[in-house]
């Protein structure tokens, strides 16, 4: 008897049942896909229409790219960016591989100090580098005045630009790279020994080859990172432009909010680009995922000359940036940075005086958003691994889309979605916290995705088939399971909100104000004593906050420090 | 607690395969379990035995076919609204909850006063043998006791039908065979429906009223342990439950209800089965237990080997150009014979059967 064929779309109605028998699941999925739609494609929608809708007649029209194009200044500027995108993504992939390598394979005594190098661009400002760099190399610089004796000098332009990208970005190469070389089963490489490679040989025949795809990887994010920067191109780009901060300037700067959108578009076609092809081609090419946990513990180089090879550059670069990172604070508390290093309040004074509010609205909007981010981002996490329906595909798309979505696009998106009916938002605090969730949530829920795909599905069913609703099998059973991502994935999203500046630049007003938007301003008009307090405020609040939150899960027995994503 | 019959109807499943290869899990399977009686759906994997448990369980839905618990059908309830309860291979325990939790956390969910749930889960955990384990956690357990907690968590339940999913497999040997009497004991106590997917044989044997052996999507065979083996239908079914050896024959003459047969230059009288007639091809199915080699007899042979294995020693022989597994139990007070020799094969008629 010949088999019947059934069409793939009745196949795919059979599983749809499994959702549509099931209210709450469907009316779920509904409202998830609503608030992507809503929150994520429609803002990116609104530039794209704006982009290429003709403001008077209406028509379809290509005249706003013909018009930022025909700027020289903006050509300029893309090759800015995608040239120090490949600058950044190249040195940054490179010296992350270096600390990777140390921490993952090196008998070294300070590797601690690679976790504080990874931590400290998370919990500061996106741009605390630069500001530093300025304190060093500037005009009124300690390193370029009062050492050297130059006067005048200019630190902002490429070389500054660069090197404060790359000393942010790589700790992201550096995390992907160790976690990729931990997972390597040390007897791969004993096997190449046992067959009389040498150590040389077998990096270069063995671990090389298996790391290729994670460096692929780390590149790509690393130049998606580059490419969205806002706050460092602003803050010592000088007359290096690029595209993240020109979009800004030409909407709110020049008030050509159309070319902006038209430079909006094409940054966002790059990073898109660079995003697919992270998550699509290289993202599958992981050998190494395969073999899973090793077997043993990786016996640690001991031998000297490489651990000066490696040690040497590796220790210089951790101890470069962590002096950069505690010159905030230091600046803070000096009294006219360059001219007179006498200790003093008075900047805190200032900010007492004068604008405590955008201290308040930053942590109050950060806590708002951080347990609606996290809840949401496991409910997203759960109907990516666990449910199989129309728009899965999709749904996990788009929430993770917003990684690579640079922050001013999104930003640009909300302004103009949210100024007019039926959702009129500008000028809300509601509106930061929708760009604090939806640019936070991506984290969380790899976080939660990785945890989910280690947890045996049969729990979830047995929770179901002892009669749990899927409501009661989601909070009884999978969130117990994956708190540890859960409440991390709360974490990240406080701390990120704090420090966000990119998208959220395009929202403050009058009513609300951030403060990494007030940091900014200040170091735009040179007061860095100021800019440093309110940054180490900032950092303050954050290490306060992580900190009571780390105390109470410690508390309850939920370890987060091991999550992966 | 209701005992209730699973009535299965020309289930199928499909399943949309990589490149568009759509992949026939089951297919128009046709059951009737009784009440009370524990079934064995027995198979190779991928044969579709598990596909056929999830979806009475709800986990999975059919393509076609309805599946009928008493006089319910079920297709359109989710998991949670069906009277089954699972025993889960990886055993699914809930980690973040305590042995007590565990077990009641269904009754809790069906909103019983908490004196009936105290109840319920220590008169359980008794009958499994895990009284005064509590507030242990599931990993503070050893494989066996974790076995119990979820047979425990599901027959707390008492639901209508019971479903364990190759539920031993992940025990050793010795554990294993303890679990399985123990589940024999407990299910013949309670008395109720019971569905059980094993790719093991014996599992299938030792606990079965009845054996359903599937291959490819579909049954192969139904029927008591005993007629399993004794009778297999198809080549496959006596190749499946234990050893055995098919050699080809042929049907010489038929005599109302008996049937001469010749096979390895003898002929032998058989009860025909209705289907054979004369000069049909047919194949004779063996057991190695069933042969006997000796200095004489009907049948001449060689060893090709010889194997000690303790309680027996297992031949491999030649005769008419077929190889046959002979299997001599308790050789330590019999002759043995070493590979290379030139015996002969007797065959007990009796235990041979007719495909």
């Amino acid at each position: 008897m010949p088999e019947k064929k059934y069409s793939t779309l009745s196949l795919k109605w059979d599983e749809m049942q499994k959702i549509l028998r099931d209210p709450i699941l469907l009316a779920t999925i509904i409202l998830v896909g609503l608030s992507l739609i809503i929150f994520i494609v429609w803002p990116l929608y609104e530039v794209l229409f704006q982009s290429f809708i003709n403001d008077q007649s209406g028509s379809i029209t290509l005249a706003y790219y013909r018009e930022a194009l025909s700027h020289s200044e903006n050509i300029q500027v893309l090759f800015n960016t995608i040239g120090l995108g490949l600058f950044v993504s190249f040195f940054g992939t490179l010296i992350g591989f270096l600390f990777a390598y140390a921490e993952a394979y090196l008998k070294l005594p300070f590797k601690k100090l690679f976790n504080i190098i990874a931590i400290l661009p998370i919990i500061s400002p996106p741009f605390a580098l630069a500001m530093s760099f300025i304190m060093l190399f500037g005009q009124q610089g300690f390193v370029s005045k009062v050492l050297l004796g130059i006067k005048n000098a200019n630190v902002y332009g490429f070389t500054s630009l660069a090197v404060v990208q790359i000393l942010t970005f790589f700790p992201v190469a550096y995390l992907v790279l160790a976690g990729l070389m931990k997972q390597i089963d040390p007897s791969m490489e004993e096997a190449a020994r046992n067959m009389g490679a040498s150590r040389w040989h077998t990096f270069k025949t063995v671990l090389l080859p298996l790391l290729t795809p994670g460096i692929a990887n780390s590149f790509l994010l690393l130049f998606i990172q580059t490419a969205a920067d806002f706050g460092n191109p602003m803050v010592i780009g000088g007359n290096f432009n690029t595209m993240a901060a020109q979009v800004y300037l030409q909407a709110m700067g020049n008030y050509n909010l159309k070319e902006g959108t038209a430079l909006a578009t094409i940054l966002l076609t790059l990073s898109i680009l660079m995003f697919v092809l992270q998550k699509y081609w290289v993202g599958n090419k992981s050998y190494v995922t395969l073999t899973g946990k090793p077997s043993r513990v990786r016996e640690l180089v001991t031998d000297k000359q490489t651990l000066t090879i490696f040690g040497v550059p590796c220790f210089l670069i951790s101890l470069f940036i962590i002096v950069l990172y505690v010159l905030i604070p230091v600046g803070s508390f000096v009294n006219l940075w360059g001219i007179d290093y006498t200790f003093t309040l008075r900047h805190y004074v200032y900010i007492w005086n004068l604008g405590i509010k955008p201290i308040v609205d930053t942590t109050v909007l950060s806590l708002i958003s951080m347990p609606i981010t996290g809840v949401l981002g496991m409910i997203i996490a759960y109907l990516i691994v666990r449910k199989r329906f129309v728009g899965r595909g999709l749904i996990e798309f788009v929430s993770l889309l917003s990684l690579a979505i640079p922050g001013t696009v999104i930003g640009m998106g909300y302004v103009l979605a949210y100024n007019q009916p039926p959702l009129i938002l500008t000028g809300t605090g509601t509106i930061i916290v929708l760009s604090f969730v939806f640019r936070s949530m991506p984290v969380g829920i790899r976080a939660g995705v990785a945890s989910l795909q280690q947890i045996d599905p049969a729990i979830e069913e047995a929770a179901q088939d002892l009669g749990a609703s899927s409501f009661k099998v989601f909070h009884s059973v999978t969130i117990p399971l994956i708190k540890s991502a859960f409440f991390s994935g709360l974490v990240y999203s406080f701390v990120r909100s704090m420090t966000a500046v990119s998208a959220v630049i395009f929202l403050v007003s009058a009513s609300v104000n951030l403060l990494t938007v007030t940091i900014m301003s200040h170091v735009d008009v040179g007061r860095l004593g100021v800019a440093a307090a309110y940054s180490t405020v900032l950092i303050a609040i954050v290490l306060i906050v992580v900190g009571i939150l780390l105390f109470l899960l410690n508390k309850i027995g939920v370890n987060i420090s091991d999550v992966q994503g | 607690m209701t005992v209730a019959s699973v009535k299965i109807q020309n289930l199928k499943k499909v399943y949309q395969g990589i490149k568009g290869k759509q992949v026939v899990a089951v297919k128009d399977v046709n059951l009737t379990i009784n009440p009370g009686e524990f079934v064995t759906l027995l198979g190779p994997s991928g044969c579709g035995k598990t596909t056929i448990l999830r979806m009475i369980a709800g986990f999975e839905i059919p393509t076609a076919g309805d599946i009928y618990i008493g006089d319910t059908r079920v297709n359109s309830l989710t998991p949670d609204k069906r009277d089954t309860a699972m025993v889960f291979q990886s055993y699914a325990l809930f980690p973040h909850l305590n042995l007590f939790d565990n077990v009641a956390y269904g009754l809790k969910i069906k909103k019983l006063p908490k004196d009936v749930i105290a109840q319920k889960v220590k008169d359980i955990l008794a009958m499994v043998g895990l009284e005064g384990m509590d507030t242990r956690a599931p990993n503070q357990l050893s494989g066996g006791q974790q076995q119990r907690v979820a047979l425990a968590r599901a027959l707390v339940m008492e639901p209508s039908v019971l479903l364990f999913d190759e539920p031993l497999s992940n025990l050793d040997a010795k554990l294993r065979i303890y679990m399985r009497n123990e589940i024999h004991k407990i299910q013949r106590k309670v008395g109720i429906t019971s569905i059980y997917v094993t790719h093991d044989q014996s599992e299938a044997m030792s606990l079965s009223d009845r054996i359903i052996v599937m291959k490819a999507g579909q049954v192969e065979q139904m029927g008591t342990p005993h007629e399993i083996y004794a009778q297999p239908a198809t080549p496959f079914v006596a190749d499946f439950i234990g050893m055995a050896n098919i050699t080809p024959g042929k049907v010489t003459a038929v005599n109302g209800d008996q049937l001469a047969v010749e096979f390895l230059g003898i002929t032998a009288t058989k009860k025909n089965n209705g289907k054979l007639k004369a000069s049909d091809p047919c194949k004779i199915v063996t057991r190695p237990e069933g042969l006997k080699l000796a200095r004489t007899g009907t049948i001449p042979c060689q060893v090709v080997s010889s194997v000690f294995m303790g309680e027996s020693q297992d031949y491999v022989i030649t005769a008419q150009e077929q190889k046959l597994q002979v299997k001599e139990y308790n050789p330590i007070t019999k002759e043995v014979f070493a590979a290379g020799e030139k015996v002969f094969l007797n065959v007990d008629l009796d235990s041979m059967h007719l495909i």
